[in-house]
């Protein structure tokens, strides 16, 4: 089945042995796409996996810190439109993703499928909980930007509700909400940012945002010192705002447009182009439903750099498989958190004395 | 300037006082009665202490604090004098140790101490149970009936990296010695010291084990799971962090007999691995494999090997691809080689410690003069790769500690 036929079934209808065939095909396809064009990502694969894989938890993986010390890439440099960059802070090594006109587009419509679901086939009037400065430079992106930017697509009449400053403009809100906000319309942004600088500015303004679509991802890790999960975070802005309609999705800036979305179990499912494994941390086999694990995810749609299953920092579980009483098929699962980081013991110091430890 | 002072008594004081203390307390001979009975009695309750002997470190520390252990080096020194010298102690010793090798600050206070010499130790803000363990039977030693030299003569502080302090001790100090890799050292430095003064500097360094293949297929069974055991103390300890543990391990003999040896060795020390329960932590775990994939992918490698999350094996094409950037965790690479010769070109200033196995004394040593300066510090048996001694890095502690006053009678 090739892409193109993917994106004519419908969202989240591939039952697990149907899909595992599927995305075996594509994914062995583009093991050998990138052997043939990437000699890193070749000499990796000839050592450590010589084997062909018969199931998709069987395709080679790349740890995701890869993509932060190496530059992996697929495509002649000329081919490059588009260099996508992980947020990190500081002094931290980021990850950069190189995206030719091809992957770029693939990534538009895997995303468009999967959104559609939720948002239908209409672009609705959109308010982004984010700074119009984000998209200065259209060459680079970070992972906010490139965020915004890939969802920006379902949305019309933008609102950029946010200045350099991180304020909320609430006079423009208002406005927006005048005019809009008797119909559905669609809010987007990263989860803390949502949080921080829209849930509690307004949150006793008293501002209807019923007919809203929340549309958030990024992570519970900077709400956990406010004990805020996903559940308390529905709860608040649907008691400040009466939105109900929330919905968050776990992606990374490693495999843009695959993204795992939530239903309205609260549970994230897994879009037609894209898959979880969760694997236990001692034997890295799948672990059951039930047993957490570190996630992997693969995607049919990197072309341009062989991001196409990668193994993350990431905890989650497993919930089950094709049984949800959603209707959706496939997997669906739960990011537990981040792999704590590692300290070493050992002679050199791993902070630099000038810095404070 | 107040800081926190957590040996020998616990509390704040001001710097600029306890300094001056320190420096107006009265001097004692090397090897003076005090300090060696104080070191005898450290040894005795350190090796007493239940929660000490979990860790295989500590009880290390003890055996080389023992009076028989303290008396040998006290043999050492009297054999570093000379007929028209005095030896005597340079003063007041500044300690920088490592933020996480937990016994080293005690080493390091060990021999400046001996040596007649009064310390001031600087413990960073982190803290394990090894340390923790250490700064309170220390305390517990300097307020017992032989603690009064040193509670005069040693102060141990913490405190994160306030420069002021650094610079406030560094005013004052005789020597500086500096732990804690490149970073500490260049940092350390840029502080400034009184014109004599001394540093005597601990920057990163790289470690590897020789085996020759014809000895260790020579070895029975028992004797292989023994020099497993060995290295897996090298290597594991600290995690492969530790400055002398092997990260490079080098077969000397034809292909196949290293091929052989390297697969039996591999099995045992994952053996080893598993008998003592030894795990890292999953995020180690990733960074390692992160580690082992970008290596992969750079060229040069020709095996890869996994036994569990904590052993991975990558063997080169040749000595001459090996980079010594590493991740430790328990990573090795591995490398054949016919000659000796081939080893000795890729050694470079960098290059600490070669554990060995299957070599004479007499080959050892035309080895270092081979290798005459360009790299090396130590060659010890496997097993023997964390055992402090009073030469390290090159230096010979006691002697840095020291000075020599020359005596011309007539």
């Amino acid at each position: 089945m090739t892409f193109e036929e993917l994106l004519h079934l419908p969202a989240f209808s591939l039952d697990q042995p149907h899909k595992q065939a599927i995305l075996l095909e594509q994914l062995k396809a583009l093991t050998e796409w990138h052997r043939a064009r990437c000699q890193a990502y070749q000499r990796l694969v000839d050592l450590i996996w010589p084997r062909s894989a018969e199931s998709p938890a069987e395709v080679p993986y790349l740890p995701v810190g890869l993509f932060k010390s190496h530059r992996l890439v697929s495509v002649p440099d000329d081919q490059i439109a588009v260099t996508l960059m992980s947020s990190g802070t500081t002094g931290q090594r980021v990850s950069r993703i190189f995206l030719d006109r091809i992957t770029a587009q693939r990534q538009t419509l895997a995303l468009g499928h999967s959104m559609s679901h939720l948002l239908g086939r209409q672009r609705l009037p959109m308010v982004l909980v984010e700074t119009r400065s984000l998209m200065k430079d259209r060459s680079q992106f970070s992972a906010r930007g490139a965020g915004v930017l890939g969802m920006m697509n379902f949305g019309r009449e933008h609102f950029w509700a946010l200045d350099e400053d991180m304020r909320l403009d609430t006079e423009g809100l208002r406005r927006f909400l005048i005019r809009y906000g008797n119909a559905p319309f669609l809010l987007f942004g990263f989860t803390f940012m949502v949080w921080q600088y829209l849930y509690k500015p307004i949150e006793r303004l008293g501002l209807d945002l019923t007919n809203g679509i929340l549309v958030h991802s990024g992570g519970w890790k900077k709400l956990q010192d406010e004990a805020v999960d996903n559940a308390e975070f529905k709860r608040r802005l649907f008691d400040a705002t009466g939105v109900r309609r929330v919905f968050s999705f776990y992606g990374m800036v490693e495999q843009v447009g695959s993204v795992f979305l939530e239903g309205e179990d609260g549970y994230l499912y897994t879009s037609n182009f894209s898959d979880v494994i969760v694997r236990d941390p001692l034997t890295w086999r799948e672990a059951p439903a039930g047993r957490p694990g570190v996630l992997q995810v693969v995607s049919a749609l990197p072309l341009s750099y062989p991001g196409h299953s990668i193994l993350t920092e990431d905890l989650g579980v497993l919930h089950g498989i094709d049984d949800s009483p959603s209707g959706r098929r496939g997997k669906y699962f739960s990011v537990l958190g981040r792999v704590p980081s590692a300290e070493l013991r050992g002679c050199s110091d791993t902070h630099a004395y000038g810095s404070n430890a | 300037m107040t800081v926190e002072v957590v040996a020998p008594d616990r509390g704040g004081v001001d710097l600029e006082q306890a300094l001056q203390d320190l420096r107006r307390a009265p001097t004692h001979q090397p090897f003076s009665q005090g300090i060696v009975d104080f070191c005898s009695e450290f040894s005795s309750v350190l090796l007493r202490e239940t929660e000490a002997l979990r860790f295989p470190e500590l009880r290390v520390l003890g055996f080389h604090t023992r009076r028989a252990a303290v008396t040998e080096l006290q043999h050492h020194f009297e054999a570093l004098a000379s007929r028209d010298c005095v030896l005597v102690p340079r003063g007041l010793v500044f300690h920088i140790p490592p933020a996480n090798v937990d016994t080293i600050f005690l080493y390091s206070w060990l021999l400046a101490a001996l040596t007649g010499n009064r310390n001031v130790i600087r413990i960073s803000s982190r803290q394990s149970p090894q340390t923790s363990l250490l700064l309170r039977i220390f305390g517990e030693v300097t307020r017992s009936g032989v603690g009064d030299e040193v509670r005069s003569t040693t102060l141990i502080l913490r405190y994160g990296h306030e420069r002021e302090v650094t610079a406030a001790i560094s005013a004052v100090a005789d020597v500086r010695v500096i732990w804690g890799g490149d970073g500490t050292v260049n940092d350390i430095r840029s502080i400034p010291v009184p014109p004599h003064t001394r540093d005597v500097t601990f920057p990163d360094r790289y470690s590897m084990a020789l085996i020759k293949a014809s000895e260790y297929l020579a070895l029975d069974s028992l004797q292989r799971a023994e020099i497993a055991g060995h290295f897996f103390n090298d290597t594991y300890w600290f995690d492969q962090a530790g400055c002398s543990s092997p990260r490079l391990l080098v077969w000397l003999g034809g292909a196949e007999a290293c091929a052989q040896g390297a697969q039996l060795f591999i099995a045992e020390l994952d053996a080893q691995i598993k008998a003592r329960r030894y795990q890292l932590p999953t995020g180690a775990y990733l960074d390692k494999l992160t580690f082992a994939c970008g290596a992969v992918m750079d060229g040069g490698v020709i095996g890869y090997e996994a036994r569990g999350n904590e052993l991975c094996v990558l063997s080169l094409r040749s000595l001459q691809v090996l980079r010594r950037d590493h991740c430790g965790a328990g990573l090795l690479f591995q490398c054949a080689t016919e000659r000796l010769d081939d080893l000795a070109e890729i050694i470079e200033r960098r290059d600490q410690t070669l554990t060995h196995f299957g070599f004479t004394t007499e080959e050892l040593f035309q080895f270092a003069h081979a290798l005459n300066g360009r790299g090396i510090d130590r060659m010890v048996p496997i097993g023997k790769a964390l055992e402090f001694h009073r030469y390290w890095d090159g230096f010979d502690l006691l002697q840095e500690m020291t000075r020599r006053v020359h005596i011309c009678g007539r």
